[in-house]
């Protein structure tokens, strides 16, 4: 292809149809010095580029290098944060530092430990020396989610083989409060229990490497956290009180469902998970179905005054036992004269609420309880609710029984939204721990009008009627209206008669209801206060005016002007 | 012929080195993208620690001891019976006396 570079020996340079040898000889040696020396030139010159690279990133340094460890340790999961109806933080996921050791580069192994046991000192020591012996391992957890102060500490230990990774870790500014509600999260950041569970079930968490949190718009729980926090306090002042072993209360929006405040004492922290399983701080207020008593009454008068059987004049003979099934039902106190309906209602009476029952009959009873949504399961976003209890066999007995709320039990959670449909107007109302927006109303009618505004009336009438069982509770201004429950709870064999839980379902202001509250106390015990009586007239009807009294203005609900 | 082997040669180099230099480029806006990424994450995980923090010092939990300090006590029950008087009282009280009314 070129001419003149290669000479082959013996061969005429005109029978291969080039110029003469001899006509380049002089040009040759010229020629390749100079194309040598350009080739040297571009050599130097690449090597001189390939140096001052060199001499670049050795003086400049390469920019921050990134090792990844592994893909499945290194993957977490970013939360969305829980504020409540405000905008008040609830959850958040913080960056925390985890601790981890590479076994390949440990120098003492038994020095280690010692060193790690004196900052960690419930460290599982002689686990983490197993871990640390297989030195063909690179990556060892020791501990994950360290506290800065505890992390400072490690990392003053000098130990090369320590370091740390950030990692999304849940954070709770509130502590312990609504801690059933909110429930608990993995060691990985995924959700266990309560609302955080519902955020993984509705694909609100997400993947991450690192600890970059969640981009998704928080979640805005139903609860007000001033509220929260005034009725975990106003429970916790009224277990002292009444010294009784637990209490759960629940503040609802007669027309949402919404739940503003909801706690079950004794309360779990959702950083402990250990509390989640101790039986003593079980949820009493939507993870269990108990007994509630007299709170019952409202319930069947409800479906009288529905079913047209009574109204408001209504007038019965309860100076006189009832019998059903060859069993007696008496009054303690019997009254000279026939009461009427809020009569009834206001002194609680068995025999009253028992001749409505046989009047109505089972069928209708259960009908009733049906409407009331007293007889299924209910489900929220903190989990499922234990389907009420409800005797099998419904003779006579059982229909009285449970006219005054015995032989039924359900999750005082399920109780309380039904008694937002006697009073709302008559529409069903679910129970939520999310904030509706917008705020809608149920448009199921499970009552007339005419019915709820009955209730009303009469459900006042327990508080302010001079015989009602309710009176403790008023609060000047306030109008509130309820009903009291006292139920003995149940032990092998029957009912323990030193043993009650004392209630109060309670709506204000019955004027135009906007919030439901029930509160119980689990085991409360004689007091000077309630002159040694362990009854909700003594003690849940008081607590629940002090509670209310102190959550109404936060509400926005304050005495009319005069 | 011999130019456009030079040129060819010197087009090759050029475009080499343009390759290598886009490369190189590349790889510092990446690190550069990077950096920027990680700072942000970091301003975000920030961000949301001060939140927390703030949250906490924010709870009723804590603020309730210093406004019941400063005597800023939640409502009580007698409170309202009161109150509803002293709307009363207070009413009467806005109401001059009889000899003190303008005309």
């Amino acid at each position: 292809m070129s001419h003149g570079i290669i000479i082959t020996p013996g061969l005429a340079p005109r029978a291969l149809n080039v110029p003469p040898v001899a006509a380049h000889d002089a040009g040759f040696p010229h020629l390749a010095r100079r194309r040598a020396q350009l080739a040297i030139a571009a050599t130097i010159v690449a090597f001189l580029g390939i140096a001052g690279q060199l001499t670049r990133l050795a003086l400049l340094g390469q920019d921050r290098q990134t090792v990844s460890i592994s893909a499945p340790l290194a993957t977490g999961f970013a939360r969305p944060d829980i504020v409540d109806r405000n905008g008040r933080l609830i959850a958040a996921d913080v960056a925390m530092p985890s601790l981890y050791a590479d076994p390949s580069i440990v120098i003492n192994r038994d020095e280690l430990v010692e060193k790690l046991a004196r900052v960690l000192p419930d460290l599982d020591t002689a686990a983490l020396r197993t871990s640390l012996a297989d030195r063909s391992k690179r990556f060892v957890w020791i501990r994950r989610g360290l506290s800065p102060a505890v992390a400072e500490q490690v990392f003053h230990l000098g130990e090369p083989s320590l370091d740390f990774r950030y990692e999304l870790r849940r954070s709770y500014p509130s502590g312990s409060r609504a801690g059933h509600l909110i429930g608990q999260v993995d060691i990985d950041n995924r959700g266990r229990s309560g609302l955080e569970r519902h955020l993984d079930d509705k694909g609100l968490v997400e993947p991450v490497h690192g600890a970059a949190p969640s981009s998704r718009p928080p979640v805005r729980a139903s609860l007000d956290i001033g509220v929260q926090h005034a009725l975990e306090d106003e429970l916790q002042a009224a277990m002292t009180r009444y010294r009784s072993q637990a209490a759960s209360a629940v503040v609802l929006d007669a027309a949402t469902g919404e739940v503003l405040a909801a706690a079950s004492l004794p309360g779990v922290d959702p950083l402990n998970a250990g509390e989640f399983l101790d039986p003593a701080r079980v949820d009493r207020l939507a993870g269990g179905s108990y007994e509630l008593g007299s709170i019952m009454k409202a319930f069947t008068v409800a479906m009288a005054v529905d079913a047209g059987q009574a109204g408001l004049e209504t007038r019965l003979d309860v100076s006189k036992p009832i019998e059903a099934d060859g069993y007696t039902i008496k009054e303690k106190h019997a009254p000279d004269a026939p009461l009427t309906l809020a009569e009834i209602l206001a002194r609680s009476s068995n025999v009253g609420v028992g001749i409505l029952a046989l009047q109505a009959g089972a069928e209708r009873q259960r009908a009733y309880f049906e409407r009331f949504g007293l007889s299924q399961e209910i489900t929220t976003e903190a989990g499922a609710v234990p389907a009420p209890r409800l005797p099998a066999r419904r003779g006579d007995i059982e229909t009285v029984t449970l006219s005054y709320g015995h032989g039924i039990a359900a999750a005082p959670l399920q109780v309380a939204a039904a008694m937002a449909a006697l009073v709302n107007g008559g529409l069903r109302v679910s129970p939520t721990f999310l904030m509706r927006q917008p705020a809608t109303t149920s448009s199921e009618r499970i009552l007339s009008p005419a019915t709820s505004e009955a209730m009303r009336v009469m459900l006042r009438g327990v508080v302010t009627d001079p015989h009602g069982t309710g009176r403790k509770a008023d609060v000047p201004g306030l109008d509130i209206g309820g009903k009291t429950g006292t139920a003995e709870m149940p032990k092998a064999g029957g009912y323990d008669k030193g043993k009650v839980i004392a209630s109060f379902l309670a709506a204000f202001p019955m004027s135009a209801p906007r919030y439901v509250t029930l509160l119980s106390l689990f085991e409360p015990q004689g007091t000077d206060e309630t002159k040694g009586e362990m009854t909700a007239y003594y003690n849940a009807a008081p607590a629940t005016g002090r509670l209310i009294s102190r959550i109404a203005p936060l509400l926005g609900v304050f005495p009319p002007r005069p | 012929m011999r130019t456009l082997m030079i040129a060819a040669v010197l087009t090759t180099l050029g475009a080499a080195y343009g390759l290598y230099a886009t490369n190189l480029h590349t790889r510092r806006i990446e690190a550069l993208v990077q950096a920027r990424e990680a700072a942000l994450a970091k301003a975000k995980a920030d961000i949301a620690t001060l939140k927390a923090e703030r949250a906490h010092l924010a709870r009723p939990a804590r603020i309730a001891p210093y406004a019941r300090a400063l005597g800023l006590e939640p409502g009580r029950q007698a409170q309202f019976e009161v109150g509803a008087s002293a709307t009363s009282v207070q009413t009467a009280a806005a109401v001059p006396p009889a000899d003190q009314r303008t005309p």
